[in-house]
């Protein structure tokens, strides 16, 4: 069964993925891949809007020739990715709490 | 389909955004098709889906992203008094309130604390009038001792010295009882009634 996907989820899964190193969009979708079911297309819009809330930066490098966009995590996204984390913590209690007694 | 025409599509699809936002959506996905690398480029533009679609939710997330939230002003101060004031309405409606209430409260206060007073001058009396009898008797009775040499004056001292040591007695009981039965209600009723402005400026969260 997959379960569907919450935005929030999403923001928070791309923002430890890019804690844990900063890296380009094709690795980070790689990455997020292999935990969660979505389309290679789901990334961008995500990435995007991070962005603009300044929890990630971009910068750019030289690779084989052309140019790689790499992102990075601010401070701001270091303390958005804490609240993810403390409220994954409380969901997943929850959950487990129902499935398997407390 | 092959990646330059799925490229083209893209762009195409993207053309009502503004340059910036076009080409920084191009760039991620020419960047993406690099990284994958040629062997998996048909299998990447599987994935991606149709180019429209993968167009369309780029610009539902741009509009997301620039839309201007309406003034939500009644939502962030919902931690007080939900009734869709602001505080800034509010805090005019006291101000208006206390400038011309000014002379009726300070009225009000006087009543008060004339009021209070009495009410403490009346429980001192209480309080005090059992004292003073029974202490009063006492001494009448020690009293009485000392003037044996007259029997029937010390007898009449001693006789009311314990009568009113007696009447004090009883009175001091009664006020104890009085005091048990009335102090607790009013005391409540009194911190339910200091408590009540609060309460209406919390939008009565008490009693909810």
């Amino acid at each position: 069964m997959s379960y569907p996907i919450a935005s929030s989820l999403l923001d928070g899964v791309v923002l430890a993925v890019v804690e844990r190193e900063s890296t380009y969009g094709y690795r980070i979708t790689q990455d997020v891949q292999q935990v969660l079911d979505i389309s290679e297309s789901t990334l961008y819009p995500v990435l995007r809007r991070l962005q603009k809330d300044g929890c990630l930066t971009t910068y750019d490098e030289n690779f084989a020739g052309r140019n790689r966009r790499y992102y990075r995590i601010t401070e701001h996204g270091r303390a958005r990715l804490r609240q993810h984390r403390i409220d994954w913590q409380n969901y997943r209690n929850g959950i487990d709490t129902i499935f398997f007694g407390g | 389909m092959s990646r330059n025409e799925y490229m083209a599509a893209l762009r195409a699809a993207l053309a009502v955004l503004p340059e910036e936002e076009r080409a920084g959506a191009l760039r991620y996905y020419e960047e993406y098709f690099d990284d994958a690398g040629p062997e998996n480029e048909q299998r990447v533009i599987d994935e991606l889906g149709d180019p429209a679609r993968v167009a369309a939710q780029i610009l539902a997330d741009y509009r997301e992203l620039t839309a201007v939230p309406p003034p939500q002003q009644q939502d962030v101060p919902g931690k007080r008094g939900g009734k869709g004031m602001s505080p800034w309405a509010l805090l005019a409606i006291v101000l208006l309130a206390l400038v011309f209430g000014a002379p009726l409260i300070v009225t009000l206060v006087g009543v008060l604390l004339a009021v209070v007073a009495i009410a403490a001058a009346l429980l001192i009396v209480a309080a005090v009038l059992p004292l003073s009898l029974l202490l009063g008797g006492g001494a009448l009775v020690v009293f009485s001792c000392f003037l044996w040499l007259h029997p029937a004056n010390a007898l009449v001292t001693l006789g009311t010295g314990l009568m009113c040591m007696a009447a004090g007695a009883l009175l001091g009981l009664l006020f104890i009882k009085l005091c048990v039965l009335f102090v607790p209600p009013v005391f409540r009723g009194l911190v339910a009634a200091l408590r009540w402005p609060f309460d209406k400026l919390r939008g009565r969260s008490v009693t909810q």
